[in-house]
C-alpha cells in the first residue's frame, strides 16, 4: 500500500470518530479509548485493530505464530537430516562433485582436508513415518515428529551470520528491511490493544554467541509502531513499563486523568484528532501496564505443565521460560511471538556444544507443541522452529575420535514447523548422501517466508509497502511459492 | 469496511480541470504500466513512458479514446487481456481509468518528467507565499491568521534549534511590537550555534552516521569529527554546492585540508563487516553500492539502487549507466573487511588541542630526560673507570681471533636479558613492549625473541633512514608458516603509510619504504619464500638511489630474485613513529622467532653481509683500533659498559620509560576519522557491469567509465573522472535534481511534508509536487542566492504560510483533509531528540557543549549485552554532565540503539533515511511517563519552580507552563493542575518514604533543603506538564 494512502486511511478512520462522537463528545472518547466497540459500531467482523482494510486476503489457517528462532546455525545433519550411509562416508574426503567449486567460508576455505564426519551421536526413527532424529539429543523432540512438518531442503545463498539471520527475517540480507512480525504487525493489526503485536524473547545458549540485531525484529520503512517488542527476563518485562519508585498505579491513574483533562482543553483549540489519538495511547500504556507483568507471572501454571517444559523453567531467561511465556502470550492475542535461543554457532567442538544446545531447547520446544496441542490452539498457532542456515558435512578443523567442528553451510538445512494446517508427522525435501545438495523439493527461506504468511490468509505478493519507488514486499522481487505440499 | 475506506472520499482537492501528463497521468502510468511497459522492459514491444513508441505500436490513438487499444485493455472483464493482468495486484480505479481517458480525449500529450527538466521560475516573484496563495484562492479557501506570538516563537526556536525558547526570549518577543521583532528573532536563530546542531541532526539520518560498524561484530568506530564539521558547516553557512563537493570529494580537491578530508568521510559511514567467513570482494562491492544509493538517494532523490541488477523499471536509469556511477566510488582504498575495532584506514588524524598540549609537554619532559641520560653517558664516556674497562677489554677482544664487522652499525637488538633489561645494543634505549606478552626462545644456544602475531616492541631511538640515504637491515628470522607483517618498521600506517619495514608476505622477505602508499612508496619482495619453522639469516640492502632496482635482498648469505611492487618513491619517508618489532604503528603483527636484528647507514656489500649473520659486534669494535672506531661504534662500548651495572643510568633509563609509557597511552588513541582515497590514476580498480548485481559475476567484455545517467545533463567538459567531476556535476546551476531535492528537505523540516512528498524519491513512481511551480521557484532561488542555506531557511520561516496558526477548521478539514494546501501550518509530534532535548532544556540540566565523541546516557540495563556478540558487551553509562548531553550526542550503536530514541522513530542509521515516519505509541508514552531521564528532568524542573521566586501554586504552575509550551496555564488549567498537585502532596505526606523513592531517581544532585513531599508533588506536576500533547507537539 502506498504509505500516503496509508496515512489518509489512518486519518479517515480518526475523522470518522470525531464524526460519529459530534466532534469531541464522550461517545468518541470512549470508543476511542476502548477500541472494541470500533467494531461493533462499523459491524465488522474483524478481531483485529489497525492492520490493512484488505487483509486477511483470504480466510487463513493461523491467528498467530510463534517462532522458534535457532541463531547461529544448528547443524542440519547432526540434528535431522542424517543417512546412514554416512557412517561410510566417516573421515573420508568431501568429493569435487558434491562440492561443485562452491565458495566456503574464510573460515574453512584454507583447509587442506575436507574429512566428512558423520553426527558422532545415535540416531533413530520415530512416529509413523519412521523418521531419523538424533536419539541422543532430541529425545523430546522424537516424541512430537507426528506433529510436525520436517522440510530438510531449505536453502539461502547467504553463508555469513550477519547476511543470513538479516534474509531470513526481512527477506533481504542488507539492512533497511521490516521484519517479517513488523509486516505482520502492518498489514494484520494487533488482536489486543493491550499487549505488544510483536513480542520478542531473547535466551543465551552455551556455545559461541552470534551477535543479533535490532534489525532482525525492526520495522525498516514501516512506521516504526510495528516493530517488535523485546520481552525482558530481568527487569522490566517491557522496556519502561514500570511505574517509577514511590508512585504507584493509583497515583499514575489520578495523574493520566489530569492529563487527559488538559488534553482535552487542548484539543478544544487545536481541534487535531492527533491529539485524541494521543491521550488513547497514554490509556494503553496503562492497560499494557498492567497487563503485561501478570503475563510474566507463571506461578498459576498447573504443575504438570510446569514440569513439561522441564528444569529449565525456574530460570527467568531461559528458552524453557521464554516458550511457556509464549504460549501465555499467544493466549493473550499476541499475533507473532518470535524467541531467539543463541549459541549455535559450533565450529568447533560441536559434539559436546550442540548437546548443551539441545538440553536447553528439547524438552521446551516439545513441550510447547504438547501444550498447544492439548488446549486445541495448535489448530491456529503455526509454530516454527530453526535457524539461519545449516552446517558442513566435513569438519572445521582437525576431525578426531570424539571431536570435530561445522562450517556454515547454505546449500541445505532443516526447519520444522507444526500447526494452523501444516501437515501432522510429515518430511518435506530431501539431500543428497553428504546432505549438502539438495536433490528433491527445494524449499528457498522466501518460500519459507511465503509459507508463512500464507497461513495467516496473506498472499506474500499482495502485502506491499510503497517505498523508494517499489512496492515493497518480504518476498523482494524474486520468485517465492508457498509450499503447498506441506499443506494438510 | 472497505466501502468506509474507499479511495474518492479522501482524494485531495487539487485535480484541475485540464489533464497535467506529470501531475494526473504519469503517477497512474508508472504504477501500474512501466514495470511492464517501461524504461526496463517493453513486454509485447511496447512501452508507455515514450509518446513515440506508445503510438507506434499503435495502442494511443490521441483524441479518440474508443479506438485506443489502452483504455480497452482496462476495462475489459476477459482476465486474458485486461490491463494490469491480474497477477501484478494493481487495480486502476474508476477515477483512474477516467482520468487517462479524458488524458487521451485531450490527445495523450506526454511531457517529460517534471524532474529531470530544469526548473524554469518568474524571477519577478518576491516570496513562496505567492504560490501558496494562488491555489488556495483557485480553491476558494481563506487561510487562518498568523498564530499568536507565544505559538510562532515557540514553533520558529523548535524548528530552527531543536530547543524551546526561554520564558524570558518568549516574553521579549511578544513585547517588541516593531514589525521586525520576528525577523530579528529568526536571525537570531539561525545565528545560534543550536541552529547547525539541529540542521547536523537531520543530515546524519541522510548520511546513515552511527558509532559503530553495523554488520556482525558492530565495532566502535570515531566518525564524530565527521558529525562535528557537518555542524560547524551549517553555523559557517557553508554554501551547499561547497557542502556537497568537501562531502563526496574533499579528500580530492587539491591541497585537501584536514577538515576537506574529514568531511569525505560523508561516505564512509555505511555498514561494514569483518565476519570470519566473510568473501571481502562481496562486502567491498556492497559498501559501492551503498555509497551510489546514498549519494544518488540524498543528492538527486533518485532510487538508482533498482539498476544494481537491471535497467530501471521506472526512471531512465540503465543497468550499465548506473555501473557509471558506481565506477566513481568503486576507485577507493578502502577494503572489503573493515576492522570491528576503531577506524579503518584511510584515516585522517584530527587535531585535537587539549591532547596535543599533554603530548608537548610530555615531549619536552622526554627530551630532558634524554639530555640527562646524554650527559651522564657522556661523562662515563671520560671516566678513569671506563676508560681503564675499554682497555682491558680491547686488549683481550685483540688477543682472540679475529671476528670481522662491518662498520656503520646503527642499532642493534641482540635480543638479550629478561623483559626490564631488554635495550637496543648502540644507544642502550629501552626496548619497551608495546602490545602482548614478553616471550622468547632459543637460537643456537643464544636467546631470542618471540612473537605471536599479536605481541608488538618500540624503541625511542633516533633512526636515520632516509629515503635518499642507504641503509641495510639483517636479521636472524625463523618464521611460523607463511607469516605474513612486518618484523621491524618505523611507518606511519595512518599516514599513508609513511616510513619502512622489514616484511613479510606469504613466506616471502621484503620491504616497503614510503612516502605514500602506494603512489610514491617503493616495494619490493623476495621471489623465493623462507622455509618455515627454520632459522634463516636476511639481510636487505638499500642504495639509497630511490629505485627498487637499488634494493637487495640476501638468504643465508646468499642474493636471492625479487618482484618489485611499487617503484615510485621520491619524497622523505621520515615520521614520528617509534622504531617498532613485530608489527607497524596499527596492526601488521608478524608471528614467529627473531634474533640479532641490526641495522647499518650503509648498503653493506655481497662479501660484507656474512659477517653480519653471526659475531658479536662488540667484540669486533673492541679488537678494533681505536682511530678505526666509528662514532656508533664508541656508543656500542659505553651502552656495553654501562649495561656492566651503572645503577644511575638505570634509573635515568627508567624515568624515560615512564614517559615513554604516558605518551604511548595518549596517542595510543590518536583522534582520526574515516575518510575517502582513491587509488593512483595507475592502479586504478576496474569497473565493469556485473551481471545481476552479484560480485563474483563482473561483465569483463567492457570495462565501464565513470559517467552520468544520459537522461541528466553531460558532465562538464573539464570534469575529472573522478568523484570531484561527480560533485562539481551535482552542483552544477542546470541540474534539475540538486537544487530542488535541497529545498525539498528544508521544506519538510518547517512544513512536516515535502512538496514532493516522497522526499527520498523524485522519480516516475514518487509523488509529484504538490505546488510544482513553488518547487522551482526555490530551487532557482536557492541556486542564484550561492547555495545559501541560512538564506532559504529564513525565506521559508519568513512566509506567511509558516506563520499560519495551526488550529484545524472543519472546512479546512473537508475541503483538504492532508492540508497540502497549507491553509494552516501544521502541528506534529517533535522528533524524538527534541522531547528529550526539551525535556533536558526545560528542567536546567541540559548541557550546552557541543560535538566530540559520543556519550553514553541512561539506558536499561542488558540492551547490548543482549545481543552482542559472544553477548559481553556492556554499556558503561557516563556520569555527570555527559548524561545531559543534546541527544544527537548520545552514542549510536547501530544493532541495538538507544531505545528512547527508537521508540520515538529515530532510524538505527544502518541505512540512508531522508525521512523520519512519525508515528504515536503507547511505548511513548511509557518514555516519556517512565524513563529516568524524562522522570529526573521533571524532578529537575520541580526543582526549578520551587525555587524560582514565584510563590504559590498558581505562579509556579504558570512557569512550568511558559517554560514548557511558553505561555502561561490558562484558569482551568490552574485548576486541574492544582488539584493534581494537592491530592500528591497529601499522599506524599502520608507516605514519605515514597517521596524518597520516587525523588530518589537520576544522578544529580537534588536540594535536599526542599521539602521531599512537596518536591515529590511538584514532580508530579512538571511531569505531567511535559506530557502534555501541547509539549510533545510543535503547534
Amino acid at each position: 500500500m502506498d504509505p500516503s494512502t496509508y496515512q489518509a486511511l489512518v486519518e479517515s478512520r480518526r475523522s470518522f470518530l470525531l464524526k460519529t462522537g459530534g466532534g469531541l463528545g464522550a461517545t468518541a472518547l470512549s470508543t476511542l479509548l476502548n477500541p472494541g466497540l470500533i467494531g461493533s459500531a462499523m459491524g465488522s467482523e474483524m478481531q483485529s485493530y489497525g492492520g490493512l482494510p484488505d487483509l486477511p486476503h483470504f480466510p487463513g489457517k493461523a491467528k498467530r505464530i510463534i517462532y522458534l528462532f535457532m541463531s547461529g546455525g544448528p547443524s542440519h545433519i547432526d540434528l535431522f537430516d542424517y543417512k546412514p550411509i554416512q557412517r561410510k562416508l566417516h573421515g573420508t574426503e568431501l568429493p569435487d562433485s558434491v562440492r561443485q567449486g562452491q565458495r566456503l567460508t574464510g573460515m574453512s576455505s584454507g583447509q587442506k582436508s575436507f574429512p566428512c564426519v558423520a553426527p558422532m551421536f545415535e540416531f533413530a526413527k520415530y512416529g509413523k513415518h519412521q523418521t531419523w532424529v538424533n536419539k541422543d539429543l532430541l529425545p523430546h523432540t522424537a516424541g512430537i515428529v507426528d506433529k510436525i512438518t520436517i522440510i530438510k531442503s531449505l536453502h539461502t545463498e547467504a553463508v555469513n551470520h550477519d547476511p543470513a539471520i538479516t534474509y531470513i527475517n526481512t527477506g533481504a540480507q542488507q539492512q533497511g528491511k521490516p521484519s517479517m512480525g513488523a509486516w505482520l504487525s502492518y498489514g494484520l493489526g494487533t488482536m489486543n490493544q493491550n499487549m505488544p503485536g510483536y513480542i520478542v524473547m531473547i535466551s543465551r545458549g552455551r556455545g559461541q554467541l552470534q551477535a543479533l540485531y535490532d534489525r532482525l525484529w525492526g520495522s525498516g520503512f514501516l512506521p516504526s509502531k510495528h516493530q517488535g517488542v523485546k520481552l525482558r527476563s530481568a527487569g522490566e518485562p517491557v522496556l519502561y513499563l514500570k511505574n517509577p519508585e514511590g508512585f504507584d498505579r493509583a497515583a499514575r491513574r489520578v495523574q493520566l486523568d489530569s492529563l487527559k483533562e488538559l488534553n482535552g482543553l487542548h484539543h478544544d483549540r487545536f481541534a487535531d484528532p492527533e491529539i485524541q489519538a494521543r491521550i488513547s495511547q497514554y490509556e494503553m500504556a496503562y492497560r499494557m501496564q498492567a497487563e503485561v507483568p501478570g503475563l510474566m507471572d507463571i506461578s498459576g501454571e498447573p504443575d504438570h505443565i510446569k514440569e513439561s517444559y522441564g528444569p529449565q523453567l525456574d530460570q527467568p531467561g531461559s528458552f524453557a521460560r521464554n516458550c511457556l511465556l509464549a504460549r501465555r502470550m499467544a493466549e493473550k492475542g499476541v499475533r507473532y511471538i518470535q524467541l531467539f535461543h543463541r549459541g549455535w554457532d559450533q565450529h568447533g567442538s560441536l559434539p559436546s556444544k550442540i548437546r548443551q544446545q539441545c538440553e536447553d531447547i528439547d524438552q521446551p520446544a516439545a513441550a510447547l507443541i504438547n501444550d498447544l496441542d492439548q488446549r486445541g490452539m495448535l489448530e491456529d498457532t503455526l509454530v516454527v522452529f530453526g535457524g539461519e542456515f545449516g552446517r558442513t558435512i566435513y569438519s572445521q578443523g582437525k576431525l578426531t575420535k570424539d571431536n570435530h567442528g561445522r562450517d556454515h553451510h547454505g546449500r541445505c538445512f532443516t526447519m520444522w514447523m507444526a500447526g494452523a494446517g501444516v501437515k501432522r508427522g510429515f518430511e518435506y525435501g530431501k539431500t543428497d548422501d553428504h546432505s549438502y545438495n539438495i536433490v528433491e523439493n527445494p524449499v528457498h527461506i522466501r518460500d519459507l517466508n511465503a509459507t508463512i504468511l500464507d497461513r495467516l490468509g496473506i498472499d506474500h505478493t499482495k502485502l506491499t509497502f510503497k517505498y523508494q519507488g517499489l512496492d515493497q514486499r518480504l518476498t523482494g522481487v524474486e520468485e517465492a511459492h508457498v509450499v503447498k505440499d506441506i499443506l494438510a | 469496511m472497505k466501502a468506509f475506506f474507499a479511495l474518492p472520499l479522501l482524494i485531495a482537492p487539487l485535480s484541475a480541470a485540464t489533464i497535467d501528463f506529470n501531475r494526473d497521468v504519469r503517477p497512474i502510468l508508472s504504477d501500474t504500466c512501466f514495470k511492464c511497459h517501461g524504461p526496463g522492459e517493453n513486454k509485447g514491444d511496447l512501452r508507455l513512458d515514450d509518446r513515440e513508441d506508445a503510438l507506434d505500436a499503435g495502442v494511443l490513438s490521441p483524441g479518440d479514446v474508443a479506438k485506443s487499444e489502452v483504455v480497452r485493455r482496462l476495462i475489459s472483464t476477459d482476465p486474458d487481456e485486461i490491463m494490469p493482468p491480474p497477477e501484478a495486484n494493481k487495480v486502476l480505479t474508476p477515477e483512474q481509468i477516467e482520468t487517462l481517458k479524458n488524458w487521451i480525449a485531450e490527445g495523450a500529450k506526454y511531457d517529460d518528467h517534471w524532474s529531470f527538466v530544469p526548473p524554469v521560475a518568474d524571477d519577478k516573484i518576491q516570496s513562496p507565499d505567492h504560490f501558496i496563495d494562488e491555489a488556495l484562492t483557485k480553491v476558494g479557501l481563506e487561510p487562518m491568521p498568523e498564530a499568536d506570538r507565544r505559538t510562532l516563537i515557540r514553533r520558529v526556536t523548535l524548528d530552527l534549534t531543536g530547543l524551546p525558547p526561554t520564558p524570558g526570549e518568549v516574553e521579549a518577543f511578544v513585547a517588541d511590537s516593531s514589525p521586525e521583532a520576528y525577523e530579528k528573532l529568526v536571525n537570531r536563530l539561525l545565528a545560534s550555534p543550536a541552529y547547525g546542531e539541529r540542521m547536523a541532526l537531520a543530515w546524519m539520518d541522510a548520511a546513515r552516521y552511527g558509532d559503530t560498524s553495523v554488520m556482525h561484530a558492530d565495532g566502535p568506530r570515531d566518525m564524530w569529527p565527521w558529525r562535528d564539521w557537518v555542524i560547524k558547516a551549517y553555523n559557517d553557512n557553508m554554501p551547499f554546492d561547497q557542502f556537497t563537493v568537501e562531502q563526496i570529494a574533499g579528500d580530492l580537491l587539491p591541497d585537501a585540508t584536514v577538515s576537506q578530508k574529514v568531511a569525505s568521510g560523508f561516505n564512509r559511514n555505511h555498514a561494514t563487516s569483518d565476519e570470519g567467513g566473510a568473501f571481502p570482494e562481496e562486502l567491498r562491492v556492497e559498501y559501492v553500492a551503498d555509497r551510489v544509493q546514498t549519494t544518488a538517494n540524498v543528492w538527486m532523490g533518485l532510487t538508482m539502487e533498482c539498476a544494481q541488477c537491471h535497467d530501471h523499471k521506472y526512471d531512465p536509469i540503465s543497468m550499465k549507466e548506473y555501473y557509471q556511477f558506481f565506477a566513481y566510488f568503486n576507485n577507493t582504498t578502502d577494503p572489503g573487511m573493515q576492522t570491528r575495532n576503531g577506524n579503518q584506514s584511510p584515516v585522517v588524524e584530527v587535531p585535537d588541542e587539549a591532547r596535543e598540549q599533554r603530548l608537548a609537554e610530555l615531549h619536552q619532559a622526554m627530551e630532558a630526560a634524554k639530555q640527562k641520560a646524554e650527559s651522564h653517558r657522556a661523562g662515563v664516556a671520560q671516566s678513569p673507570a671506563y676508560l681503564a674497562w675499554l682497555q682491558e677489554e680491547s686488549e683481550k677482544a685483540r688477543k682472540a681471533p679475529a671476528d670481522r664487522q662491518p662498520d656503520g652499525l646503527t642499532h642493534w637488538f641482540p635480543m638479550a636479558g629478561s623483559e626490564k633489561e631488554f635495550q637496543e645494543g648502540v644507544s642502550g634505549a629501552t626496548v619497551a613492549k608495546e602490545k602482548g606478552n614478553f616471550e622468547t626462545s632459543m637460537r643456537e644456544g643464544d636467546q631470542a625473541l618471540k612473537l605471536n602475531g599479536k605481541t608488538s616492541y618500540k624503541v625511542e631511538a633516533p633512526v636515520a633512514i632516509e629515503f635518499d640515504r642507504p641503509f641495510t637491515l639483517a636479521a636472524w628470522v625463523k618464521p611460523s608458516g607463511k607469516a605474513s607483517g612486518a618484523i621491524l618498521s618505523k611507518m606511519d600506517d595512518q599516514a599513508a603509510y609513511r616510513g619502512f619495514d622489514l616484511w613479510m608476505e606469504g613466506g616471502r622477505i621484503g620491504t616497503h619504504i614510503i612516502h605514500q602508499w602506494e603512489s610514491n612508496a617503493l616495494k619490493v619482495v623476495s621471489r623465493p619464500a623462507l622455509k618455515p619453522e627454520v632459522w634463516q639469516h636476511v639481510v636487505l640492502t638499500y642504495d639509497g638511489q630511490r629505485k627498487a632496482a637499488g634494493v637487495k635482498i640476501y638468504l643465508d648469505g646468499k642474493e636471492v630474485p625479487h618482484d618489485v611492487q611499487a617503484d615510485s618513491l621520491g619524497a622523505t619517508i621520515a615520521t614520528s613513529q617509534p622504531l617498532r618489532l613485530g608489527a607497524r604503528s596499527t596492526g601488521s603483527g608478524w608471528t614467529g622467532e627473531l634474533d640479532e636484528v641490526r641495522l647499518y647507514d650503509r648498503a653493506l656489500t655481497r662479501g660484507e653481509v656474512s659477517a653480519v649473520a653471526g659475531g658479536d659486534p662488540v667484540t669486533a669494535i673492541l679488537a678494533r683500533a681505536d682511530d678505526q672506531r666509528s662514532k656508533s661504534d664508541r656508543e656500542v662500548l659505553v651502552t656495553r659498559y654501562l649495561g656492566t651495572g651503572d645503577k644511575v643510568y638505570k634509573g635515568l633509563l627508567a624515568e624515560q620509560e615512564k614517559l615513554t609509557q604516558q605518551t604511548a597511552a595518549l596517542q595510543k588513541k590518536p583522534v582520526t576519522s574515516m575518510i575517502m582515497q582513491d587509488n593512483p590514476p595507475n592502479k586504478m580498480r576496474q569497473t565493469y557491469i556485473l551481471d545481476r548485481g552479484a560480485y563474483d559475476s563482473p561483465k569483463k567484455d567492457e570495462v565501464i567509465q565513470p559517467g552520468v545517467p544520459a537522461a541528466l545533463p553531460p558532465l562538464p567538459e573539464d570534469a575529472p573522472p573522478n568523484r570531484l567531476g561527480l560533485a562539481r556535476w551535482l552542483v552544477q546551476p542546470d541540474h534539475p535534481l540538486t537544487a530542488r531535492v535541497a529545498v525539498n528537505r528544508y521544506w519538510m523540516m518547517l512544513f512536516g511534508d515535502g512538496l514532493v512528498k516522497t522526499v527520498g524519491d523524485f522519480g516516475s513512481q514518487g509523488t509529484p509536487p504538490s505546488h510544482p511551480n513553488l518547487l522551482d521557484w526555490l530551487a532557482r532561488d536557492f541556486v542564484k542566492s550561492g547555495w545559501d542555506v541560512k538564506g532559504m531557511m529564513k525565506k521559508l520561516v519568513m512566509t506567511k504560510a509558516y506563520r499560519r496558526s495551526s488550529r484545524i477548521e472543519s472546512l479546512h478539514r473537508e475541503k483538504d483533509a492532508e492540508n497540502k494546501l497549507l491553509a494552516r501550518a501544521p502541528r506534529f509530534r517533535l522528533q524524538g531528540e527534541f522531547i528529550r532535548d526539551q525535556a533536558l532544556a526545560v528542567s536546567g540540566l541540559l548541557n550546552r557543549e557541543i560535538g566530540g565523541p559520543g556519550v553514553k546516557p541512561y539506558q536499561p540495563a542488558n540492551i547490548w549485552n543482549e545481543v552482542s556478540l559472544n553477548g559481553g558487551l556492556r554499556y558503561r553509562q557516563d556520569s555527570g554532565d555527559k548524561l545531559y548531553r543534546r541527544s544527537m550526542y548520545t552514542y549510536w550503536k547501530r544493532s541495538a540503539p538507544m531505545p528512547n530514541m527508537l521508540i520515538f522513530d529515530a532510524p538505527s542509521r544502518e541505512k540512508c533515511v531522508i525521512q523520519r515516519q512519525r508515528t504515536n505509541t503507547p511505548l511513548q508514552a511509557l518514555v516519556t511517563l517512565n524513563d529516568p531521564q524524562f522522570l529526573e528532568a521533571a524532578r529537575a524542573l520541580a526543582q526549578r519552580l520551587l525555587k524560582s521566586d514565584r510563590s504559590g501554586s498558581a505562579a509556579r504552575i504558570d512557569l512550568c507552563y511558559q517554560l514548557a509550551v511558553s505561555r502561561p496555564a490558562t484558569e482551568r488549567e490552574r485548576e486541574i493542575l492544582t488539584r493534581l498537585l494537592d491530592k500528591n502532596l497529601a499522599a506524599f505526606r502520608e507516605n514519605p518514604e515514597d517521596a524518597a523513592k520516587f525523588l530518589a531517581v537520576g544522578k544529580s544532585p537534588r536540594d535536599e533543603t526542599l521539602d521531599p513531599a512537596e518536591h515529590a508533588a511538584w514532580m508530579v506536576v512538571a511531569q505531567t506538564v511535559l506530557n502534555l500533547d501541547e509539549s510533545l507537539t510543535r503547534n
